[in-house]
Order: C-alpha cells, then sequence, then structure tokens
C-alpha cells in the first residue's frame, strides 16, 4: 500500500489551463473521492496519477517516490476504467491475468492470482466467459478484478458506476466499500455524482475549474462548507441560497436581511463582514420547516410538492429570490399544498453565511 | 399500387444485376471454351459458342512443358511476401499516426497520403534505378519492395484505428504493454475482418500485378504468372488454348482464396465504412 502526494499539478493543453495547481496528499490506505462537474478536471488529475497524461509542472509522489518519469505500470497502481476497456476478444480469465502475463508471471501463479480475485468478486463462473457474454454489473467486476490481480499500491476508480443502473449503483457502492476494508489498499475515486462521493468517500476533494475547492470528510464538506460552491455541490435538492445583507449581530447571531425584508438569524462569525454588506443565506432543505405565517419567518407560496415515498419535497417561492426555494418535509410532518402560503424557518446553527465572493463565513457555535 | 411498383422495381433491378453478371462472366467462360478446344479450333474461321472436339490437352501441355508451375509459385511467393510486408507496415504505420503522439505526426500523415496523388506509372523509372543499384534486379525484393508502400491501407487502418475506444490501449499501457504489443495482442484482434479484406486485396493485386514484374523481371524464372502469360506463344504466335489455359490456371488460386474469405473480407468493408462491425 502506498500513499500518494501531489504537489504543484498543473495541466495545459496548448493555451487552456484545466488544473491549475492541485496540492493534495492522500494517506496510505485511504480512499479519497475527487468530486465535481463535468470539465473541472477531476478525471485529467486521476490520469496524471496513472500516468496516463504528463504534468505541465508538479510532481507526483506514490510510495515517496517521484513518479512523474515513471511508465504507468511500473507506478504500483492500477485503474478501473469508465468503460471497463475489457478486451473484447479475450476471456474474463484471460482480461484479469493480461498484465501479469506481460510482466512475466508464470502461468501457474497467474491462475491462482485469478482464481482468488474472482473469488472475492464473485465471478469464479464467469472466467472462460468473453466481456459480450456479460451483463454491465459482471463486467464492471471484472474490470476490478483486472485490478485486484496486480496487487497494486494504489487503485484508481474513473467514474466506474456510471454506466449501471440505478439498483446496481447502490449495490455496487457497498461492494467497493466492502472491498476497501478487505484490501486496505489507497483507492482514488472519480465520479461526478455526489451521492457516491458521501458514501464511499473518506475524504473527499471537491473539484471547480481545475482548483481544489475544498478537501475533508464527508461530515466537514456537508456541515461546514467553505463556499458557495462546495455548498451547493453536495446534497440533494441542493441547499437553498437566498440574497441578502447584514443588518447587525448579537452574541453569536448574525441579524441577516433578505431581500424580501425578513428579518432572519444565523450562527456565524460576521467579523470579516461590516453591516450592510452583501451575503447570501444558505439553508439546506431538510433543515428547513413551514410555520403559520403569522409566526415571522420568510414568507413563501407553494408552488410544487413531489411526493418521494420516503419524503416530501415542497418548492417554493420566496419573493426576490430568482431560483425555487425547497424543502423536505418529514414523512411524520404535514406538508403544505401547492398554492398555500407558508413561512419558512431553519434553527439558528443551521444556516450557513457566504459573503459577496461566495466564501462561507466562520459558523459559531449557537447560542 | 405501392406492392406493384416495388414489383417493378425489383423485376429492373433482377434483370440489370442478371446482364450485368452475363456480361462479367462471358469472358471468363469464353476463356474456359477457348481452353478446352484443340488449338487449330481456336484459328478456325467457323465461328462456335463450344468446342467442336472437347479436350484438356491445352491444360495437360501448360502445365506439363511450360513454366506455369515456377510461375505460379513466384506468384504465390511474390503475393504472399507483399500481402504480410503490407500488412506490417501498414498496420504499425496506422498505429502510429492514429494513437500516438509526436511531432510532424500530421505532416507525416499528409506526406503518405499525398502518395495516393503520384500515378505508379510515373514512378517507374526512379524504381528501376533504385532497384537497379540495389542489385535487385530479377530478385524476389526487388518485385515486392515497390509493391509494400499502400496509403490506402494505412488509411483504411487509421481511419478504424480512431473508432477503437482509446480505453483499450490505456487499459494495455496500465497493463504494461508497449506500442508493439498493443497493436498485437489488442489492435490487431480487434480490427481482425478489416485485416482480412486489406489482406485478401492487397494479394489479389499484387498476384494480378503486370506492370512492375514486366519492368524488374527479364529471366524466365523470375517471372509470376501474368508475365508469364505473355510467353505462351510459338514460332507462329500466340497459342490460344494454352494462352486461355495459362490464364485460368493463374486466376484459380486467386478466386480459391476470395470464396474462402469472402464472407471475411465483406464484413471488412462494412466495418471500414462503419456500416457493421
Amino acid at each position: 500500500m502506498a500513499s500518494v502526494r501531489l504537489q504543484g499539478i498543473t495541466k495545459q493543453y496548448e493555451d487552456n489551463l484545466v488544473i491549475k495547481g492541485i496540492d493534495l496528499d492522500i494517506a496510505d490506505g485511504e480512499f479519497v473521492v475527487l468530486v465535481g462537474p463535468s470539465g473541472c478536471g477531476k478525471s485529467t488529475l486521476l490520469r496524471i496519477v496513472a500516468g496516463l497524461e504528463d504534468v505541465s509542472s508538479g510532481t507526483v509522489e506514490i510510495g515517496g517516490r517521484v513518479c512523474n518519469e515513471i511508465e504507468p505500470a511500473k507506478r504500483g497502481i492500477a485503474m478501473v476504467f469508465q468503460s471497463y476497456a475489457l478486451y473484447p476478444h479475450m476471456t474474463v480469465a484471460e482480461n484479469m491475468g493480461f498484465a501479469l502475463k506481460l510482466a512475466g508471471v508464470p502461468r501457474a501463479e497467474i491462475a491462482e492470482r485469478v482464481a482468488r480475485a474472482a473469488e472475492i468478486l464473485q465471478i469464479g463462473h464467469l472466467l472462460e466467459r468473453r466481456p459480450k457474454a456479460l451483463s454491465g454489473g459482471q463486467r464492471q467486476r471484472v474490470a476490478i478484478g483486472r485490478a485486484i490481480v496486480r496487487k497494486p499500491a494504489v487503485f484508481l476508480f474513473d467514474e466506474p458506476l456510471s454506466n449501471l443502473d440505478a439498483a446496481l449503483r447502490g449495490q455496487t457502492r457497498v461492494e467497493l466499500a466492502r472491498l476497501h476494508r478487505e484490501l486496505g489498499a489507497t483507492m482514488i475515486y472519480v465520479t461526478h455524482d455526489q451521492v457516491e462521493a458521501m458514501t464511499l468517500g473518506q475524504k473527499i476533494v471537491v473539484f471547480n475549474g481545475g482548483r481544489i475547492e475544498q478537501a475533508g470528510t464527508p461530515l466537514e464538506l456537508y456541515e461546514r462548507p467553505a463556499n458557495r460552491f462546495v455548498a451547493g455541490f453536495l446534497g440533494s435538492p441542493r441547499m437553498n441560497f437566498l440574497p441578502g445583507m447584514l443588518a447587525g449581530e448579537q452574541g453569536t447571531a448574525v441579524h441577516v436581511r433578505l431581500a424580501a425584508g425578513a428579518l432572519v438569524d444565523v450562527a456565524a462569525d460576521a467579523a470579516r463582514a461590516s453591516p450592510g454588506a452583501a451575503v447570501t443565506l444558505g439553508v439546506r432543505p431538510e433543515h428547513l420547516r413551514v410555520e403559520a405565517p403569522e409566526n415571522g419567518g420568510i414568507p413563501a407560496t407553494v408552488t410544487l410538492v413531489e411526493y418521494l415515498g420516503d419524503s416530501t419535497i415542497v418548492y417554493a417561492q420566496v419573493e426576490g429570490v430568482p431560483e425555487m426555494v425547497s424543502l423536505k418535509c418529514r414523512p411524520d410532518a404535514p406538508c403544505p399544498e401547492r398554492g398555500e402560503r407558508v413561512s419558512l424557518a431553519f434553527d439558528l446553527g443551521h444556516g450557513h453565511l457566504f459573503d459577496a465572493d461566495g466564501a462561507a463565513l466562520p459558523r459559531a457555535q449557537a447560542g | 399500387m405501392k406492392a406493384r411498383a416495388n414489383l417493378a422495381w425489383s423485376a429492373i433491378g433482377a434483370v440489370t444485376a442478371l446482364v450485368l453478371a452475363v456480361l462479367w462472366v462471358a469472358p471468363l467462360l469464353w476463356a474456359a471454351s477457348t481452353a478446352l478446344r484443340p488449338e487449330h479450333e481456336t484459328v478456325s474461321a467457323v465461328f462456335h459458342w463450344l468446342p467442336q472436339t472437347w479436350t484438356v490437352e491445352a491444360f495437360t501441355k501448360v502445365l506439363g512443358a511450360g513454366r506455369v508451375g515456377r510461375w505460379l509459385f513466384n506468384s504465390a511467393l511474390v503475393a504472399l511476401l507483399v500481402t504480410v510486408v503490407t500488412m506490417a507496415l501498414s498496420l504499425s504505420a496506422a498505429y502510429a499516426f492514429s494513437q500516438m503522439r509526436f511531432r510532424g505526426r500530421n505532416l507525416l500523415f499528409a506526406i503518405t497520403m499525398l502518395a495516393f496523388l503520384v500515378p505508379f506509372e510515373a514512378l517507374l523509372v526512379p524504381l528501376f534505378r533504385i532497384m537497379n543499384q540495389l542489385g535487385l534486379i530479377n530478385s524476389y525484393a526487388g518485385i515486392v519492395l515497390p509493391q509494400v508502400v499502400a496509403p490506402v491501407v494505412i488509411y483504411v487502418f487509421k481511419q478504424f484505428f480512431d473508432t477503437v475506444p482509446a480505453d483499450f490501449r490505456e487499459a494495455a499501457v496500465m497493463d504494461g504493454a508497449g506500442p508493439l504489443r498493443i497493436l498485437w495482442n489488442v489492435y490487431l484482434p480487434v480490427s481482425g475482418n478489416i485485416v482480412w479484406a486489406m489482406a485478401i486485396v492487397t494479394f489479389i493485386a499484387a498476384w494480378n500485378n503486370f506492370l512492375w514484374p514486366f519492368i524488374i523481371v527479364t529471366e524466365n524464372d523470375m517471372m509470376t504468372i501474368p508475365l508469364g502469360l505473355t510467353q505462351t506463344y510459338d514460332a507462329y504466335g500466340v497459342i490460344y488454348a494454352q494462352l486461355m489455359a495459362a490464364a485460368l490456371i493463374g486466376a484459380l488460386p486467386v478466386a480459391l482464396a476470395y470464396v474462402l474469405f469472402q464472407r471475411r473480407v465483406t464484413h471488412g468493408f462494412l466495418a471500414a465504412t462503419g456500416l457493421k462491425g
């Protein structure tokens, strides 16, 4: 197993700088998820670690060894591709053993290692089949098996679940987590799916525009997003953003006057901003609740109610907010009807404040 | 109404196909008819579609007395060498043009494609001079080498390689394979039908090539079958029955090769056009 250290990584294609200086430490045995929107550079960074792309500047260290000039096959890594990239003319066993064959491993040992990996992944009965005779889920397992037989120090996954249906994705997520526990290997996983990121990653690295927006545990990123991008990227439905301005503070509570005139309190440290400064209030849908209009709060009109079985999503229009505000109704709580005028409220500690540049104001303990 | 129109078009299509088939097969049948009659009948003033006396005399004479066996061997060796070397060169070049990144790649590819524009006839004299300087006149190498540069084959392979997902190559790179290994173990197996199609076409073209062997070969023993056919004459002129017998014998291996690999060739061309993989 090995740690991975990326220092000052940049990648430029002609005039296009796609990676803009990445510093990242990945501990030995850690499961790190690189997440971000399409085109943010996360896959390029993974390919740089793999050695499939050269860096424009910076160093890639794997297991304490600078790997910039080392061929992909000699970096001690294995990669699972989004398309699985199984050789169509080879059987499953041949696919899994190909790297070992090229490395000159004796045939008996190849067979043994392939059989062991097949046992871990429960694909022993598929070894003589060709990829076209496999389902999507089976192909995915074979692709993982091909990585396992090499006993790499670092596993790289490039959106490996994106070709699976929702049910299989969920199941495979669980299996990947189990695999990580069993193998104890360092794993770097790229996805644009925040659910995969939140459920699999011990550490999540949120990418945007070739830069790291924030890196941390899933809980840290969810509860203390560093900026508006991270706050909006993680969570479904996404965090609600309501424009407003600082209206003063009292103890740990900051008063925010929303565009529609409502005054709300948020537990934040506003030392960085002065009264009157433009801010954005962020509240997650599960933290918003419906109050009777006479109780104050943020006035809103319900425009759509989505029943999802385990919960209900209510979409409401708030004056001065261009996008619809969403809130999750608990199954046991009554939900408003479409067209109903309601008042929205949240607990002091559940609000987030972002300055005009989108950076989060430090959160204060709700008193 | 529509069904009747369709039927009419089908009938027109069938008749056209039949006429074309007859036009195509007529010379072949005439060659067979000539080869299967005694020599004196071939120059008879009275025209007969079929031999008045059926005989395989021309075939036995050609195979027994002539050098057809030697010419067939030469043709087979030359066509095989041209095919193998052309495939090896074209596959390697196409892989490099399609999958490898190096300075001047596009320029080199453009220059290779420009070779399309130069007719082989224009190269005859310089090629002959080069072969002469290399001492390759009347040698297999002299016959083979100028035929192994095939821009069209490189182009077809490159176009196909461009459609093979890059993930295959990258997976092979991660597995520790170098460019030749990737070409041999990954790209070649997935492009099997196209390689077969191009190989058969190259083989047939090399087998039938007359012009270059005619220039480079002067010795009877080094002649290929198309060249050898020109030798089928006696003191009184061309011996038609033997000429046709030799032509049929010469064409037989190519026809057999095509029949044997017809399915692969068809699939290969379909794959090359992108209609079917």
